[in-house]
C-alpha cells in the first residue's frame, strides 16, 4: 500500500461558531429564565399572601425578633400599647395575633409593621406626635396594613422562600432564619393603593374607637410642612403625596360626617421621646 | 462593586490574550504538522514493509493546555443550560494536535509510527486538558 500524504484543511473537532456570540446568547438565556422567575415570584407573592395562615404568620413574627428584641423604653411602650389596645379592642375583624408594640430609639419618622402583629414604632416618630390621637391614626394605619395582610406582601418575593422553608424544614429553622434575616436589608414597601387603604381603615377605626376623628390628618399635615416635597419623599418614597393623603382624608370624613372634637393630649413617660 | 470590575478585566483579558494565544499555538502546530507530514503515524498495528528493521521503539508525546478565563466562565453558563462546550473544544484539539506534533518530533528519523493511541485526562478543576499520545517508532535498515 502507498502512502500519500495529505494535509486536511477542515477541522472537524471544533465547532464553528463564535465564542463571543455564543456567550452573549448564553448570558441573554440565563437572563431571561431568572426574570421569568422573578416575575413568577412575584405573582406568587400575591397569590400566597392572602393565603397565609395567622398560625404561620405567626411563627414568622418571631423570626425578625431580633429587630425588636431589645426592650429600652419599657415605661413609653406601655402608654403606647394601651392605645394600641383601645384601637383593637373597636376592631374585632383584625387578624387574631398578639398585637405588640416595639419602640425603637431612631430618628427615622416612621411606624412599621411586622409578621405576627408586631408594631414598630420609632422614637423619632413618637417625638412628632402631640396628641393621642395624632398617634392613634398612626397605629391604626399599621394595623390597616394587617388587616390587608400588606406587611406581607411587603415582604416581597422572599415570602415564597420563607414559606417554602417553613413547610419544608420549620419556622424555626436557620434556614428560614437566614431568609428572614436577608429579607429585613430590604425596607417593607407598599404600593400607593395600598397605603391609601391602610389610611381609610386607620380612619374608620379612629372614628370608631374615639367617636370623632380629630388628628387624623394631624401627622400627614406636619410632614408635608416639615418636609417640603423632595426631602419628604426621599424618606417615604412610597407613600402617596402628603397633601394628597391629607385631602383624601378630609373628603371621607366630610361625606361620612365624622365629627371633630377635643384631642387627647399625650403623655409619655420617658423623656427621651419627649 | 470592585470585584465586577476585576471580574469584567479578567474576563477581557482571557478572552485577548486567550484568543492571540490560540491563534500563535494554531500557526505553529500548522507548520509543524506539515514538517512532519512525511512521517506516517497510524492506528493499525501491523503495517509492516517486508524490510528487516533496524530499531522498534515506543515512543510518546504528551501535551497540556489550560483555558483561559473567559473560557472558563463560558463552560460554567454552558453547564447551565446543557449542550456543546464548543469552547472547549479548540483546548482539546490543540491539546491532541500539539501531542502528536510532540510524538513525531521525537522519532523524527523513524519511517513509520504504528498503534498510535491517544489518551486524555483532566489536569486540573479549571478544565484545561491533556493529551497523552503514544505509539512504536519502526526504523527500517537502511
Amino acid at each position: 500500500m502507498k502512502f500519500t500524504p495529505k494535509t486536511i484543511e477542515e477541522n472537524v473537532n471544533v465547532s464553528p461558531t463564535s465564542p463571543v456570540k455564543d456567550f452573549f446568547e448564553l448570558i441573554l438565556k440565563i437572563l431571561g429564565i431568572f426574570l421569568a422567575l422573578y416575575i413568577l415570584l412575584g405573582f406568587a407573592v400575591d397569590y400566597i399572601a392572602p393565603r397565609i395562615s395567622e398560625k404561620t404568620e405567626a411563627q414568622f413574627g418571631a423570626l425578625f425578633n431580633s429587630i425588636y428584641e431589645e426592650q429600652k423604653l419599657p415605661d413609653s411602650e406601655k402608654t403606647v400599647q394601651s392605645i394600641v389596645d383601645k384601637l383593637l379592642s373597636h376592631n374585632p375583624s383584625l387578624p387574631r395575633f398578639t398585637y405588640q408594640t416595639h419602640l425603637i430609639e431612631s430618628k427615622k419618622i416612621n411606624a412599621q409593621a411586622f409578621p405576627g402583629g408586631h408594631i414598630i414604632i420609632y422614637t423619632g416618630l413618637l417625638k412628632e406626635m402631640r396628641s393621642e390621637n395624632e398617634l392613634a391614626m398612626v397605629i391604626a394605619h399599621e394595623l390597616g396594613h394587617f388587616a390587608h395582610r400588606d406587611h406581607l406582601r411587603g415582604l416581597g418575593r422572599g415570602l415564597v422562600f420563607l414559606v417554602f422553608s417553613t413547610f419544608l424544614s420549620g419556622a424555626d429553622s436557620s434556614v428560614s432564619r437566614f431568609i428572614a434575616n436577608s429579607m429585613t436589608n430590604a425596607e417593607m414597601r407598599f404600593s400607593q393603593t395600598q397605603e391609601s387603604a391602610a389610611d381609610s381603615f386607620a380612619l374608620e377605626l379612629l372614628n370608631k374607637t374615639y367617636s370623632h376623628a380629630a388628628g387624623a390628618t394631624d401627622f400627614f399635615e406636619k410632614m408635608s410642612l416639615k418636609y417640603p416635597a423632595p426631602r419628604f419623599f426621599y424618606i417615604f418614597a412610597t407613600h402617596p403625596y402628603p397633601q394628597r393623603r391629607i385631602e383624601a382624608l378630609k373628603n371621607t370624613i366630610k361625606e361620612k360626617h365624622y365629627l371633630i372634637k377635643e384631642k387627647i393630649p399625650l403623655s409619655l413617660p420617658h423623656q427621651d421621646v419627649h | 462593586m470592585f470585584d465586577l470590575i476585576s471580574f469584567i478585566i479578567l474576563v477581557g483579558l482571557g478572552y485577548f490574550i486567550g484568543t492571540q494565544i490560540e491563534k500563535k499555538h494554531y500557526a505553529s502546530l500548522k507548520r509543524r504538522e506539515a514538517l512532519y507530514l512525511q512521517l506516517p503515524a497510524v492506528t493499525a498495528k501491523n503495517m509492516l514493509e517486508e524490510r528487516p528493521i533496524e530499531k522498534a521503539s515506543l515512543i510518546s508525546g504528551s501535551a497540556a493546555i489550560s483555558t483561559d478565563y473567559f473560557k472558563t466562565l463560558l463552560s460554567g453558563l454552558r453547564n447551565f443550560l446543557g449542550g456543546e462546550i464548543s469552547a472547549h473544544e479548540t483546548i482539546l484539539d490543540r491539546a491532541r494536535r500539539e501531542a502528536i506534533v510532540r510524538l513525531k518530533e521525537k522519532a523524527a528519523d523513524a519511517d513509520i509510527i504504528l498503534n498510535l493511541r491517544i489518551e486524555t485526562s483532566t489536569v486540573s478543576l479549571m478544565g484545561g486538558a491533556e493529551v497523552l499520545a503514544y505509539g512504536t517508532a519502526i526504523y527500517y535498515k537502511k
